[in-house]
């Protein structure tokens, strides 16, 4: 079934495109000819492991919606915001050589290359300092049919400039797709505040891919709530000598989700550091992935990179695997992994009970705490506090510790 | 107010209390003293109901009532307050949401509305003044970055806020030098009411200086080997555990 309903998706690829750009129909061609090729990964691709693919290639996804991602913050002064759908109609040029940012697609993201309709481009110009948060939501609204959609996100950030960019993911259906790819190009001393609140019950497959010049800083947070199938990767190309990334991420599963977090940060130039700290918890039959790499290159010396994801597995049917590992090519760097699969501590379980704390509710609190610590590295208030309130409500008797930190 | 009878308590198999019988009035102070590995913080887990303190023979009657049949969280709304050696750090819960959660915890179980916002500040500030706790250590996480005394000030704050009925102190001078031990046994001292009882557990004479008991036990390789009033604790600080025991033994 799988395997015939794989061959019917590539064989629907078209194998050359009519419109758009020359540019556009090359990268398009590029990005079908690949998978064709490669084809989609199945359960022996090495970094496609734990995810259930199946799920994706057997839903048939009969119609494309178009139009899913809607901008519900105003734009700040001095920022573009404009569709790729109407900036490829008026003004190809100024797209060329700027999607593609992370080299050639593979997997979802190429399908996500070859079949794109429309997307936006955020551009914050050189110098720009942009404070209130701009923001994207992503969702097919509930149909009958089962349904794909294909977002697809530019940012730019020049040199010097800075942006604050909030993104959900919200749907109830679990017989829609989102493959989404982000890229974002930061300038030298750009600066950028990546949110994802994933709080979709259906499929979501994407990748975020950052490319990072000179003392850029790069701070990403990703909360995830469940989900019967999500698969995200994240890579930081560090090419700037002094650039940082902060790669941050809270995950729950429970009932039979399958949440899956990829991360991969290239250190590419010296003197960069990057830092990454996912939390998960895995309850239910649910399962939680989490694989990161960083990877040191030969000339980047001095780098500084560290790793670690932490798991609360509290039930015997849940499964969490974990995977941080680093490639070092360089001898002067600090580098640190490290993960952890474990339950509740006792200790702190059997404190908050002789103070007269029911333990269901403590459970709660040592649960919220557990991710709340990534939730209070976020910069905003009112971030911070949406975050809260999402986690709250995915939380058993979350209603009942509001105000817990 | 306490009635411990021929008590039996096993951890990981190994037999640890041997036969306690103990009894503890309204009002009383009861210390216990021993060496380590005695038995003391086997006793006070066990009442306080921890997990893997097995209970295998004897019973323990609180206000009448079976104390080893409740759940942790029933024994302190039933009025027992545990005062750890090891006050545990809680990082992300913050000192005041849990007090609050544990007062109003306690309060449902009472059948008491829920202290509101503003009285509740009100108390926790007042109390907070009894042990010289800092405003702002109320506020952080549980016990997190707390000195050995500030937890200790903390264990004893969280007992004042909390009024129980029954207090256990295990090793509450531990780790304390003789300033912070004035400032936690003051605290006590306060708490001290006739209708309130406490059982005082420690290995040293000094804190009995500052709490002085009704009643000292000397526990002893899992069972009460001599019982006196407050001169005992001097004549174990003067002669040592070993004697003591000795002499009980001719």
């Amino acid at each position: 079934m799988t395997d015939a309903n794989r061959q019917k998706l590539l064989a629907s690829l078209p194998t050359s495109f009519e419109t758009g750009p020359a540019w556009l129909r090359a990268l398009r061609g590029r990005a079908a000819a690949a998978l064709r090729e490669q084809g989609l990964p199945t359960k022996k691709t090495e970094e496609w492991r734990f995810t259930p693919v199946r799920s994706i290639i057997d839903a048939v996804f009969v119609r494309e919606d178009g139009r899913v991602s809607t901008l519900v913050s105003s734009i700040p002064d001095g920022v573009r915001a404009r569709s790729l759908r109407q900036v490829l109609q008026a003004d190809p040029g100024l797209l060329e050589a700027r999607l593609e940012l992370g080299g050639a697609p593979t997997h979802f993201a190429a399908l996500n290359t070859a079949l794109f309709t429309d997307g936006l481009w955020i551009d914050v110009p050189a110098g720009t300092v942009v404070e209130a948060p701009i923001e994207l939501r992503h969702a097919i609204a509930g149909f009958a049919e089962t349904r794909v959609a294909y977002p697809r996100v530019l940012v730019t950030v020049g040199d010097g400039a800075e942006l604050t960019f909030i993104e959900t993911y919200a749907g109830s259906e679990t017989r829609q797709l989102i493959n989404a790819v982000v890229e974002v190009d930061l300038g030298r001393n750009a600066k950028m505040s990546h949110v994802r609140i994933h709080d979709n019950a259906g499929l979501q497959v994407g990748r975020v891919d950052v490319r990072q010049d000179a003392e850029s800083s790069y701070r990403s947070t990703v909360v995830t709530l469940g989900g019967a199938l999500l698969r995200f990767d994240v890579r930081c190309l560090l090419q700037g000598k002094g650039a940082e990334c902060q790669l941050d991420g809270a995950y729950l599963v429970d009932g039979e989700d399958h949440v899956d977090h990829h991360t991969q940060v290239e250190h590419e130039a010296a003197h960069c550091r990057s830092r990454q700290t996912y939390r998960g918890i895995a309850s239910g039959k649910g399962t939680a992935v989490f694989d990161g790499i960083v990877v040191v290159h030969r000339d980047a010396q001095k780098t500084e990179a560290h790793q670690e994801n932490r798991n609360l597995l509290l039930s015997d049917a849940a499964t969490v695997h974990t995977k941080p590992h680093l490639e070092i090519d360089a001898d002067d760097v600090i580098c640190s992994h490290g993960a952890t699969v474990g339950s509740f501590d006792e200790d702190q379980l059997f404190y908050l009970r002789t103070r007269g704390i029911p333990e269901d509710l403590a459970r709660a609190m040592l649960t919220y705490a557990f991710l709340e610590s990534i939730v209070d590295r976020v910069g905003q208030e009112p971030m911070r506090e949406r975050m809260r309130e999402a986690l709250l409500a995915r939380i058993p008797r979350g209603d009942d510790i509001r105000g817990v930190t | 107010m306490l009635k411990i009878e021929d008590l039996h308590v096993e951890v990981e198999g190994k037999p640890i209390l041997k036969g306690i019988d103990l009894e503890v009035a309204a009002g009383q102070v009861h210390a216990i003293m021993g060496p380590n590995g005695s038995g003391k913080s086997t006793l006070s887990y066990a009442l306080a109901g921890r997990d893997g303190y097995e209970v295998t023979k004897g019973r323990v009657l609180y206000k009448g009532k079976d104390l080893l049949a409740m759940p942790p969280e029933m024994r302190a709304a039933e009025g027992l307050f545990l005062g750890f050696q090891y006050p545990v750090a809680i990082p992300g819960v913050s000192n005041i949401y849990f007090l609050k959660a544990a007062l109003n915890a306690i309060r449902k179980y009472r059948g008491e509305e829920p202290l509101d916002a503003i009285d509740f500040m009100k108390l926790s500030k007042e109390k907070a003044a009894l042990v010289q706790l800092p405003d702002e250590l109320t506020k952080r996480s549980v016990n997190d970055g707390f000195s050995g005394g500030e937890k200790k000030r903390n264990e004893i704050f969280q007992m004042a806020m909390l009024e129980p009925s029954l207090a256990v102190l295990d090793e509450t001078d531990s780790g304390l030098d003789i300033d912070a031990l004035k400032v936690v046994a003051e605290g006590v001292n306060a708490l001290r009411s006739p209708q309130r009882a406490m059982l005082v557990i420690t290995h040293y004479q000094r804190l009995l200086d500052h709490i002085v008991p009704d009643v000292v036990h000397v526990l002893i390789d899992g069972r009460i080997v001599r019982t006196g009033d407050k001169d005992l604790a001097k004549q174990l600080e003067k002669e040592g555990y070993t004697e003591v025991r000795d002499a009980q033994q001719l």
